[in-house]
């Protein structure tokens, strides 16, 4: 098309004009991209950080769970019925029972109340990040009288590995039974909160301890895709009926809205690059058009229809947003590939921690993520070219020929 | 200055194009102005929630409460101790408090609790305990024997208004200190742990109970603002008369991890703003190029009529320097306003947020906040970048060689 | 030149001046924190037929029966009270069936509470408002009475025997270091088990009467935790009784817990209604 053609030649008659705004549009949508591809990687990380400590995808509990969260609120057969559900649902990647309940661990030092959470090693270790987090001794394994306890806990009790502990608690039967354990390992996960009040012992002897003979309190599941577990969530709950099935979504709502406060976020940001690259491009463009007054004169003066022309300029727009999206995307992926182990933030670990974040903060672009640039680009580039294309139509041949 | 005449002449003889790239300044400007200062309104507001909610801007306790919390650390609260922070500047509240554990009982339900003693009449100035009452109401002045309840303590304990709990504990004098509450009110917590183990009974109680004598735990202070905070601590460090040790902990000693958030908000702010200007910065660059370049032949005949070079660079700089200048007086002219506006009037959020916001006893508005400090520093940072910025255009400018401009007109 | 030479002198000087002024505070406290009665050196070698459980559990009785009546004094001293706080008591022991029941007599403010243990459970009534309330968890540790006893200790106190293992250390000579008799000195290891937080304890225990002398208590460090002190040995129906126990923690300055037994009965019968949380509301 000769309008393709004409804008293509006035784009790079002059080479450095066009690489300016080539660059400006390169600058502001890498720019955007880069620094919401770190934002989101936050929010990633938070989500993620609660999924693999506490949350998994799906909760399962006994029925009232959610209005009781109590010890004798539980699943008395050890969960045998969902198991069978679980292990024939093919949404579902794995799944581990837990017990929950509440006591206090005492050290010669001090005393600290906690929460306790009775697990399967093997069955856990494939559902949390805890296994993997180890800074000391080790996970659990079939020693039944260790427990592994986070950093900030061991600190505060002034312990370390091997360590023997107390642990306090009021069992099934309202009774108050102690243990004496040992700390046989001591984690540290993103998440200041599970760091500092949780302690992890083998699912059998939570429930000695808590006289809960075979029973459990819950059962995490986890499935493919977070993002899809409602769909998982629906298939369970209705095979599970009499029993609570909840995602991770459910159990902690503020995280998905953190999601959308992001998403939320980028339009503004956006917006604002689209405002700020409007401007320049639109001058640009206005000064081509004043600049080849005499040429367009000519082309206008020999026939070529007004529409085309403003197409042609339109085009030229277009041409040059492209060309700086293209750049952007390009400068954006080379960034990110050369982050691509994230940025360490570890001055910033305690503000960090007390929301779940790590120290490390990957970035994480999700292919939505360019369709709003393609899009605000593209915008910019209409937008820009409307006034300057709509005064070239308006140029008067005769005049225009004459324009020195 | 012949230079600046010109130069003023120069920049409106193509009025379009000006106003085009003085309008990219004001965006630029008003956007900067408008998000520092959305910032700066949001975190101080998130400060002020986060102290409303306990600890107030300042806490004076006695030496090494802030780790260990035992009754075994206090500072005396007196007639004169309360007229000494009446009378110091920047303080705009005060609260006394005692605090301690407990155990709380109904029948044979138990849970131990957090225990709070608090005057009725001074702790609407620190913190927003009374407003978190969703049945029942808040201690009364002169009200004994009152307590409220965290809603999920209630829960567990299944405890409503008007019944008779027994607090139970261990007092300073080594007594078993106990007695029977009447709950008065039912209070929702946003932090789950607070919720389950906050009792708050009045201070007169709380220093009969615990045999406290006029001893507190601590008293929380909330300054002005935010920033004002480590002033104040440092006056009070040096007049406040106490009997014995003390010491004075500021809501930033307290709570690190918000600093740090704070910090990083910022940053991350800081950095989209500086993309946005760039951006701007960019066209209007170009632009100042475009205007030199097409005036090459111009500048080409005055260099050859004699003009020194340095004065072309001086009239195209101004130039360059008066166009940001207009652009950064009409978008302070017009953000500045804006931001005072919008400090008085914040913005009531709409959508999922609000109910989080809410679930955190905190009002769902968007607030904004001109410290002084923040245009001037936009503007230096500004006005410095189109110095820089101009120095290109300029020295284009002088450099044309008159022979070769001349001969291609 | 002078000016270099004279400095260096006196950096010299000052640095053996801090060394001197540390040495110097260092030396008093070194001094506090031997205990001269805690070193094994003293001790004769244990004579080998003699078995270290039967002598903790001969100690074990000299304090108790199965069944025990006390009536005692308790003295509370501590820095935050400008006099001793006494609390008079009277207790019925039931050791097969691991229950106990403490009645308050004095100071006024308290006359009429009491407490009751069911293992592992323990409640507590207050008078003056009627109430009774089970100990939790939460609770266990804190002082029972105020006292450097914690409600745990209350509950825990009968499980020496069999929660624990026993070795003989040694035998002390009785030249006043640590005790004034002939005394067994075994060592306590808690099962790995076990639900306390000491690392050991080490009992003196007379050889002549199998009275409870001293007790040390360690932690896991082996730093030392307490001391309780036993002494006014009085023969009570053929037992020999420790009439007085001082209990010195030693992480909290200036604190200790005197108790002085006025009256022992051991091997009584008891009314069933005695532990029940009915009895805890009765007046007597």
């Amino acid at each position: 098309m000769t309008s393709l053609r004409i804008a293509w030649r006035n784009v790079w008659r002059n080479p450095r004009r066009s690489a300016v705004v080539v660059t400006a549009v390169a600058v502001g949508i890498a720019g955007a991209l880069i620094a919401m591809s770190f934002n989101y990687g936050m929010v990633v990380q938070m989500i993620e950080t609660a999924i693999g400590t506490e949350l998994g995808h799906i909760q399962i509990h006994a029925a009232g769970y959610d209005a009781n969260p109590e010890l004798r609120v539980r699943m008395p057969d050890g969960g045998e019925r969902p198991e069978e559900v679980l292990t024939r649902n093919e949404g579902v990647v794995a799944f581990a029972r837990r017990v929950r309940g509440e006591g206090l661990v005492v050290s010669p030092d001090a005393s600290v109340g906690v929460r306790v959470v009775g697990v399967e090693p093997k069955s856990e270790a494939a559902i949390s990040i805890v296994a993997d987090s180890m800074t000391s001794g080790h996970y659990l394994d079939g020693n039944r009288k260790r427990v592994i306890i986070g950093e900030r806990l061991a600190k505060r009790l002034h312990v370390d590995v091997g360590d023997k502990i107390v642990l306090s608690v009021t069992d099934m039967r309202g009774d108050i039974t102690g243990a004496g354990l040992r700390v046989g390992g001591i984690f540290h996960t993103p998440s200041a909160a599970l760091d500092s009040g949780t302690l992890f012992l083998p699912l059998v002897e939570s429930q000695h301890l808590l006289a809960l003979d075979d029973a459990i309190s819950e059962i995490v599941v986890v499935g493919s895709d977070r993002a899809r577990v409602d769909d998982l969530e629906g298939s369970l709950a209705s095979s599970l009926s009499g029993l609570e099935v909840k995602s991770w979504k459910q159990l902690q709502p503020v995280l998905d809205y953190m999601v959308t406060v992001f998403d939320q976020m980028g339009y503004i940001i956006y917006g604002a690059v689209f405002v700020a690259m409007l401007f320049g491009i639109a001058n640009v463009l206005l000064m081509t058009i004043y600049e080849r007054v005499r040429e367009i004169g000519i082309l206008m003066a020999i026939g070529m229809p007004r529409s085309r022309l403003a197409i042609s300029i339109v085009l030229e727009s277009l041409i040059v947003t492209l060309v700086g999206l293209a750049v952007g995307f390009a400068v954006t992926l080379a960034v990110l590939a050369a982050l691509r182990d994230g940025i360490d933030l570890s001055s910033f670990a305690a503000g960090l921690e007390s929301f779940g974040v790590g120290q490390r903060i990957k970035p994480v672009l999700r292919y939505s993520d360019f369709v709003v640039p393609t899009v605000v680009a593209f915008l910019t580039a209409a937008v820009a070219s409307g006034w300057p294309a709509y005064r070239a139509t308006r140029f008067r041949p005769a005049e225009a020929v004459r324009h020195v | 200055m012949l230079e600046f005449r010109l130069a003023w002449r120069n920049v409106w003889r193509n009025p379009r194009r000006t106003s085009l790239t003085v309008a990219a300044t004001v965006f630029a400007v008003v956007l900067v102005v408008m998000s520092v200062g959305m910032a700066a309104g949001v975190h101080e507001k998130m400060i002020e929630d986060a102290v409303r909610y306990g600890s107030g801007h300042l806490s004076v306790t006695g030496e090494g409460y802030l780790e260990n919390r035992t009754l075994e650390q206090f500072v005396h609260f007196d007639d004169e101790i309360e007229q000494q922070l009446r009378d110091t500047d920047g303080v705009r509240g005060y609260a006394p408090r005692v605090q301690s554990f407990a155990l709380l009982a109904r029948g044979n339900s138990t849970s131990g609790v957090a225990v709070f003693g608090v005057d009725p009449s001074l702790e609407n100035s620190v913190s927003r305990f009374s407003e978190r009452v969703r049945t029942g109401s808040f201690i009364t002045p002169g009200g004994r024997r009152q307590i409220v309840l965290g809603q999920r303590l209630a829960a567990k304990l299944s405890a409503e208004v008007g019944d008779s709990l027994l607090l139970y504990s261990v007092a300073y004098s080594l007594e078993t200190a106990y007695e029977l509450f009447d709950v008065a009110g039912v209070m929702r917590l946003p932090d789950p742990n607070l919720d389950a183990n906050l009792a708050v009974i009045s201070l007169a109680d709380a220093q009969d109970f615990f045999v406290y004598g006029d001893r507190v735990s601590e008293i929380a202070i909330l300054t002005d603002e935010a920033d004002s905070a480590a002033d104040v601590a440092r006056t009070l460090k040096a007049t406040l008369r106490m009997e014995g040790p003390f010491e004075i902990n500021t809501w930033d000693q307290i709570m690190p991890e918000l600093v740090q958030f704070i910090l990083l908000d910022d940053a991350g702010m800081y950095i989209t703003v500086f993309i946005v200007v760039v951006v701007v910065g960019f066209g209007i660059l170009n632009t100042v190029l475009m205007a030199v370049l097409e005036r090459r032949k111009e500048f080409g005949v005055v260099l050859a009529l004699g003009l020194r070079p340095a004065a072309v660079f001086r009239t195209v700089y101004f130039e360059s320097v008066m166009l940001a200048g207009v652009g950064l007086v009409i978008g302070l002219a017009v953000g500045l306003p804006m931001l005072l506006y919008f400090q008085a009037h914040p913005i009531e959020l709409t959508g999922g947020m609000t109910e989080v916001m809410e679930l955190f006893g905190s009002e769902p508005v968007m607030t904004f906040k001109l410290k002084p400090l923040n245009p001037i520093g936009s503007t230096i940072t500004i006005f410095a970048l189109a110095i820089v910025a101009a120095f290109y255009p300029a020295v284009k400018a002088s450099r044309g060689r008159p022979v070769d401009v001349l001969r291609s007109l | 030149m002078r000016d270099a030479r004279k400095r260096r002198i006196g950096r010299k000087l000052w640095l053996w001046a801090v060394c001197a002024v540390s040495v110097a505070l260092a030396l008093p406290s070194a001094a506090d924190s031997i205990d001269p009665s805690d070193s094994l050196d003293r001790l004769e070698p244990a004579p080998p037929d003699v078995d270290p459980r039967d002598v903790a559990i001969r100690a074990e009785n000299s304090l108790r029966s199965d069944r025990t009546y006390m009536a005692a004094k308790m003295t509370i001293r501590s820095p935050r009270l400008s006099e001793p706080r006494v609390v008079e008591f009277r207790s019925w022991d039931d050791r097969p069936e691991k229950r106990s029941f403490i009645r308050i007599d004095a100071p006024a403010k308290d006359r009429g509470a009491a407490f009751l243990k069911l293992h592992p459970n323990l409640w507590s009534y207050v008078p003056r408002v009627e109430r009774t309330l089970r100990i939790p968890p939460s609770m266990m540790l804190q002082p029972w009475m105020g006292s450097d006893f914690t409600n745990d200790d209350l509950v825990n106190e009968s499980s020496s025997i069999d929660d624990y293992d026993h070795r003989m250390l040694g035998v002390d000579p009785g030249d006043g270091v640590a005790v004034d008799e002939r005394a067994y000195v075994i060592e306590f290891i808690p099962h790995e088990d076990a639900p306390v937080v000491w690392g050991k304890i080490v009992a003196w225990i007379g050889v002549e009467h199998g009275t409870q002398l001293l007790q040390k208590f360690y932690d896991e460090d082996g730093e030392k935790m307490r001391t309780i002190g036993f002494a006014e040995i009085r023969e009570v129906n053929g037992r020999w009784v420790p009439h007085h126990w001082e209990v010195t923690p030693h992480n909290k300055e200036g604190h200790s817990t005197t108790i002085e037994i006025s009256e022992f009965r051991f091997d009584e019968t008891f009314d069933e209604k005695i532990f029940t949380t009915r009895n805890l509301k009765q007046r007597n």
